[in-house]
């Protein structure tokens, strides 16, 4: 019984808060408001959140902090969560958008069989992510992290290793993706290891493809009956993508639970749809300049809140590592510098580099501490 | 720097087909692409970011900050999953009648055949429990950790990167700084512990002064010596393990 309250109060955690919570930006970009985009908009806001309110509690030392964090990201994120229940009821005037595969609803037969290829593809990643167990030797690190932080209430002072204490770990406690798996099994009271284990890769590789189907939308705008096909050799790529044990798939499937697996799989493909995205708006916003047209206030304020939607994307990769700082400000600084360059619109690469300041403060404290 | 670079990336891509696949995509937008934003995320910006990646004074500064070990992850920045299936999509796309199942099968086909399934790898196991630890591990902690309190164990090197995962409550002299040959950790005990033939009278008196109140040993080792001499007594036989416990050591609450 206990078990299955934890399992309920996970997916709480892991699929209804995050919906919730991406509800927010979804109701200011009214072309993006679909359940795919508020999940991986919610999980980046809950990331973002969770950096913003752990690092400083690290960094003060104080005494049961991570007791206190619980309380304190628990209520946050609710409220958070909450506002974003508000604007969606206000926007059930909408509500027949919110479907997760818009567009053309007679599919060919040929699309639902490659609709059904990826979802048999996308099944068997998450049966295998229960079924079998990647040995890995970070592991010792961070699960074990994990694991001291949800018994001992303190974060990065016990030697995860072996034994007894130690100086305080900043350099990892910059990064504290292991706390946040911490708190789902301190909520859920499950065992951290079986949290790390089994519940954040099902949690999390489902959101690797909502993003890729995202991607996928933005690449074939006009031809939606292409996205099945699309998906299906993403899902084939990344099963096969073991060509080295370094790649960002071979993280994603067997390394779901560390952080490093976060950034290369979610935030770094989150930072690439996003970037698309503003984009997107910038030639809308170009075309209705130049017809005259008077929508131009609409895509501004869409444009807006995409460009805040990337500050919280660079605050959820300095969350996952502390290499990603570095890695986010290189893949924006690039983006940047292309953009403005295609686009002749330096200010494209005024407000990336405006978008990259977390990650320089978090590099600046790496530093300094 | 240049060597690592290199290096790296060659270790990075492994037999090549799959880069291989993915330079070849980029060079299909280059010549066939007119949707701007794809050019510059797809296109433009990798290609800028592999100038970055292969430039010795950009990896130099990389490496002064982060450490070279980690350097190949800016290839992570290459999106190239999503590149090669757009492109064998959009090729997919242009080709008339029936003949584009046969293209769609091919690439598949070649997808497979270039990369290498992550299940197949040799550190994919079965997993024996829920929580994805070896059974053996989760007996002996469930045996020998006391609610409430931690207690010393002495373990062989197989478990020493699970125990900690499982459970807090125990805690070992040494862990998984000993796996790691390039960290240079030296620890007598774990010597002892790994040699082929488990000599009590050198493992014990060393357990000992880490107040250790449990040794495990395999079963299928040798063992040498008397552990009553030192206190210790079988305690139990789990999952073809030997736990041996110091009766001397208070281990209540």
């Amino acid at each position: 019984m206990k078990a299955v309250m934890g399992c309920l109060i996970l997916c709480i955690w892991l699929v209804g808060i995050p919906l919730l919570t991406g509800a927010i930006p979804a109701f200011f970009t009214k072309r993006h408001r679909n359940p795919a985009f508020m999940w991986v908009s919610g999980y980046m806001i809950s990331w973002a959140l969770f950096q913003l309110e752990t690092v400083p509690l690290v960094l003060t030392h104080i005494s049961r902090s991570f007791a206190a964090l619980v309380k304190i990201f628990g209520i946050s994120s609710l409220a958070v969560a909450a506002a974003g229940a508000f604007l969606l009821i206000r926007s059930r005037k909408s509500a027949s958008r919110l479907s997760l595969v818009r567009g053309d609803t007679k599919e060919s037969r040929t699309n639902r069989i490659y609709w059904g290829i990826f979802f048999a593809l996308a099944a068997l990643q998450l049966v295998l992510a229960v079924a079998m167990n990647y040995q890995d030797g970070d592991d010792a690190y961070y699960v074990a992290v994990s694991t001291l932080t949800e018994s001992s209430n303190t974060m990065y002072e016990k030697m995860p290793y072996s034994m007894g204490v130690t100086g305080l770990d900043l350099r990892h406690g910059l990064a504290p993706f292991p706390v946040w798996i911490a708190f789902l099994a301190r909520i859920s009271g499950l065992p951290t290891v079986s949290v790390a284990h089994v519940a954040v890769p099902l949690a999390l590789i489902p959101t690797t493809y909502l993003i890729f189907y995202q991607i996928g939308g933005q690449l074939f705008v006009k031809k939606k009956e292409k996205l099945p096909l699309f998906l299906s050799f993403t899902a084939l790529l990344t099963i096969f993508g073991n060509y080295s044990i370094y790649t960002a798939e071979n993280f994603m499937l067997a390394r779901s639970r560390q952080g490093k697996a976060a950034l290369g799989s979610i935030v770094i493909p989150m930072a690439f749809l996003l970037y698309m995205l503003i984009l997107e708006q910038t030639q809308l916003q170009d075309e209705s300049a130049s017809q005259g047209s008077p929508g131009k206030g609409k895509y501004k304020r869409t444009s807006w809140m995409l460009w805040l939607l990337l500050w919280v994307t660079v605050l959820a990769a300095c969350l996952c590592t502390t290499m990603g700082t570095m890695l986010i400000c290189l893949l924006l600084g690039t983006a940047g510098l292309c953009s403005a360059f295609v686009y002749r619109k330096p200010g494209l690469a005024v407000k990336t580099a405006l978008c990259c300041t977390p990650a320089l403060v978090y590099a600046v404290l790496y530093f300094l501490v | 720097m240049w060597d690592m670079i290199r290096t790296l990336f060659q270790e990075y891509m492994g037999t090549g087909l799959i880069v291989g696949w993915y330079l070849l995509s980029l060079l299909y937008l280059w010549f066939t692409e007119k949707d701007r934003r794809i050019r510059v995320l797809f296109l433009y910006m990798p290609l800028l970011l592999l100038l970055l990646y292969f430039n010795p004074i950009f990896a130099r500064l990389i490496c002064i900050a982060t450490g070279d070990e980690i350097y190949y992850r800016i290839l992570w920045l290459l999106p190239m999953t999503v590149v090669i299936a757009y492109v064998t999509v959009s090729i997919y796309g242009r080709i008339k009648g029936g003949k584009k199942y046969c293209f769609a099968l091919i690439s598949a086909v070649l997808v497979t055949v270039s990369g290498s399934c992550v299940y197949a790898s040799p550190h994919f196991h079965r997993a024996e429990n829920l929580y994805h630890m070896p059974q053996a591990v989760v007996d002996i902690c469930d045996a020998i950790q006391v609610e409430g309190r931690e207690v010393m164990a002495v373990f062989p090197k197989e478990m020493l990167s699970f125990v900690r995962q499982y459970t807090p409550l125990v805690c070992m002299p040494y862990g998984r700084e000993m796996l790691v040959e390039r960290w240079n950790a030296d620890n007598p005990l774990y010597d002892a512990m790994e040699a082929e033939v488990l000599d009590m009278d050198v493992i014990l008196p060393l357990a000992k002064t880490y107040s250790s109140h449990f040794v495990i040993v395999p079963e299928d080792k040798e063992i040498v010596g008397d552990p009553e001499e030192y206190g210790f007594t079988l305690k139990d036989h789990i999952d073809g393990y030997i736990i041996y416990q110091d009766t001397n050591v208070y281990i209540g609450l």
